[in-house]
């Protein structure tokens, strides 16, 4: 036979588990109160046996012959009619015995000696089919006391037995009554505990009840109040509760990104498809044809972009940091090879660059000046001095967004300063640039993809909107953090935004 | 005619540009973003916005919602880039009168601008006939009683905003503002000798008709000044649909 246990409601679990603890005390109560009868019982029927058996050697006197005999009188014995009966001497010489005496053949074997119990012996017998308590006792009478000398003692042996029908009879009646008892209990406080249950489960179930009702569509969760101030339950409520708002967050987040990524997407198409589309419209001359095919490329150029930066965004984020194989490259010269890159960049903006790298106690400038004098110095540091955990593209893709970022928001003939500290784990570089700064409320948005700080800027000089969001996702997979502070108060000396690179080192 | 291009991306607002002064014709102003839409949409001269809905500053939706609540029955023709029937559905109860999805056609994108401004001056088809004149918009071709009448782009372009109009007084100043974009006012002197050589090339077909645009001096211009005592004005007078 196959038995598999069946998954089943909590509830329905808890009502099988506790009827099932009740019907085994009730029976066990049955049987407590049967082997507990039965003692109190047969100690009142084994007192009523001495009694009897006493009565009967109290009729045993002296017979009247000349011989020291005595005899029994069962003339004035009143004792019950099943009750058998039988007295011997000590010598074994029979005095007397009931009517019913079923004969040596339906006793026990007994040895003629007497019993080793002063009190006497007892034994269960089957006399004519019905079950008989016997005592077997040796007892002592005194044949007429009134004679001189106190009389004589006679030791006589007696047995003595009583059906033992109406004792278990009694017993049975009273466990009877309790088997019935418990029996009625169950019956009564089963439903009253399967009531009992379904209340005190129904917080429970109006939690699931509204944890069923959370979709990609209806995020709303309120949780009930009992939901919380059920001891076991608070902590579930809390955990879904801000699992469900971290998942909505990450969720809408998603959505937005792929429709914002759909938008510049198709937007970037759109323009090609245009631009050739125009070209195609009429008729042109050679020049014509050939200035609209530079746009054409241009313009592809910048779809390129912005699936390169889709595609760097997908890679950074998607790529866990691999513990065995961990790339590592040399901030300081990735620094150098960065602003070197930049510089073309910094000069069409006007704009220069100052790289200072302060390690410990010693401080290193290389001065300020026009932007290509910073490419002449050399830094003195060994290369596993400040070896960061990434790859060298990375480690230019994460320098170069956010430097770009900052010579875009740079006014013409400022400067970005560019600072590199080192403690004994972290490499920190620190971007400071004195453009208009990010309003407060535009701060916590910055990372967010697509986002555009300055909405008055186009798009064209914007970039594709993903840098920020490239280079949290590439620090952020070694190990370190973005962090941006930004005054823009132009009152202010310290205007512009600063932006903090920490990196763990490399061991 | 003239056009409102409301679009951040500005090699795609270029391009749109320069296909409908080439393509129809129309006069054509671009702004950048939401704000600079909406000042532009205020003045009354345009006969159709073409709206991207991801703007910096104010987004389409809102620029468009804008339009209606100060009661601007421009046609809108909205450039989407969403996906989903449930943004289009907005648009269109917001107040749009049609959109296109990008990546789109240019040739489709001209021919629904086309419609728009049609119907938002109330023609149905495509070729408008008044008074045995017959314009046809697609083929940007004249006919005076089934001769075909000569013009230049900007002669075609005063005679298809006059007879979108016929018998109504345009002034100079609504004829200049719709033929061009905001720099207009360089082109006032010249309008009047584009009205008047479109006058001699309409007269030309048949000289012996009375002027079919009259000058109302001081006022402006008038397509179809006469009324035909033969015929019935009801049916001729308002621009007629069909061949």
């Amino acid at each position: 036979m196959k038995f598999r246990l069946q998954p089943r409601s909590i509830a329905f679990r808890l009502i099988v588990a506790v009827l099932a603890v009740e019907l085994l005390s009730a029976i066990l109560v049955t049987a407590l109160s049967f082997g507990y009868e039965r003692h109190i019982h047969f100690r009142a029927f084994d007192v009523m046996l001495h009694g009897h058996a006493d009565s009967v050697l109290g009729a045993v006197e002296d017979a009247e012959d000349p011989g020291d005999h005595v005899m029994l009188n069962q003339a004035d014995l009143d004792l019950p009619p099943e009750d058998v009966y039988e007295v011997r001497d000590a010598e074994g010489q029979l005095l007397g015995r009931s009517t019913n005496w079923p004969g040596a053949a339906a006793l026990p074997p007994s040895d003629s000696s007497p019993p080793a119990h002063p009190g006497g012996e007892i034994d269960d017998v089957r006399i004519n089919g019905h079950r008989y308590r016997l005592l077997r006792f040796e007892g002592a009478r005194t044949v007429d006391p009134g004679e001189r000398g106190g009389g004589k003692v006679r030791q006589v042996m007696i047995v003595y037995g009583s059906p033992t029908r109406r004792v278990w009879h009694s017993i049975r009646g009273a466990v009877e009554f309790y088997a019935f008892g418990s029996l009625m209990l169950l019956l009564v406080t089963g439903p009253l505990i399967a009531w009992l249950l379904h209340r005190g489960l129904l917080p429970l179930r109006r939690l699931a009840a509204l944890a069923s009702e959370v979709s990609v569509d209806s995020w709303h969760f309120a949780a009930p109040a009992s939901a919380y101030s059920t001891p076991e339950l608070a902590p579930l409520t809390h955990a879904l509760e801000s699992t469900l708002q971290r998942l909505e967050r990450s969720f809408l987040q998603q959505r937005t990104f792929v429709s914002d990524a759909a938008h510049e997407l198709k937007t970037a198409v759109a323009v090609v498809k245009s631009s050739l589309q125009l070209l195609n419209m009429k008729p042109r001359s050679a020049a014509e044809y050939q200035a609209g095919l530079e746009r054409c490329v241009a313009d592809t150029q910048r779809l390129e972009a912005l699936v390169a930066d889709m595609l760097a965004l997908a890679r950074a984020e998607s790529s866990a940091p691999s513990g065995s194989l961990q790339p590592s490259s040399d901030l300081a010269g990735c620094i150098q090879q960065t602003v070197a890159q930049l510089e073309t960049v910094a000069a069409f903006h006007k704009v220069q660059i100052h790289f200072s790298f302060l390690s410990k106690s010693r401080a290193f400038s290389p001065g300020a000046g026009h932007p290509g004098e910073d490419r002449g110095f050399a830094l003195e540091t060994g290369s596993s001095q400040l070896a960061v955990r990434l790859s060298r593209e990375d480690c230019f893709v994460l320098l170069s967004n956010l430097l770009l970022n900052a010579l875009q928001h740079s006014p013409p003939a400022s400067s970005v300063e560019l600072q590199l500290t080192t403690d004994a784990q972290t490499a920190v570089v620190v971007i400071q640039d004195h453009g208009d700064g990010i309003r407060p409320e535009a701060l916590p948005h910055v990372f967010d993809r697509f986002y555009r700080g300055d909405p008055s800027r186009t798009r064209n000089t914007g970039g594709t909107g993903l840098g920020l969001a490239i280079a949290q996702a590439v620090a952020q997979r070694a190990q370190g953090s973005i962090t941006l502070a930004s005054q823009p108060d132009p009152s202010l000396p310290d205007q512009g935004t600063q932006v903090t690179i920490r990196l763990p080192l490399a061991e | 005619m003239r056009v409102l291009i409301v679009e951040d991306e500005v090699r795609l607002a270029d391009n749109l540009a320069e296909a409908l002064r080439d393509g129809p014709g129309f006069a054509v102003d671009w702004a950048e973003d939401g704000n600079a839409g909406d000042e532009f949409a205020r003045t009354p001269c345009y006969d159709l916005i073409i709206l991207d809905l991801m703007l910096p500053k104010l987004d389409g939706l809102s620029l468009l919602k804008r339009l209606r609540a100060r009661r601007d029955v421009t046609p809108v023709l909205i450039l989407t880039a969403k996906e989903g029937a449930g943004s289009i559905i907005e648009l269109l109860n917001a107040g749009a009168d049609d959109y296109l999805a990008k990546p789109f056609d240019l040739g489709e994108l001209i021919a629904r601008a086309k419609a728009l401004i049609r119907r938002g001056k109330g023609a149905a088809h495509p070729t408008l006939n008044v008074l045995g004149l017959s314009v046809n918009t697609l083929e940007q071709t004249v006919r005076r009683a089934g001769v075909i009448v000569d013009l230049s782009p900007t002669e075609y372009r005063v005679l298809e905003y006059l007879i979108h109009r016929p018998r109504v007084i345009v002034s100079k100043r609504e004829l200049l503002e719709h033929l061009y974009d905001y720099n207009w006012e360089h082109h006032s002197n010249v309008i009047e000798v584009h009205v008047s050589n479109l006058r001699k090339k309409l007269g030309a077909a048949i000289p012996e008709a009375e002027p079919i645009i009259e000058t109302m001096r001081g006022r402006g211009y008038r397509l179809a000044p006469a009324l035909d005592a033969e015929l019935d004005p009801s049916l001729n007078l308002a621009p007629e649909s069909g061949q």
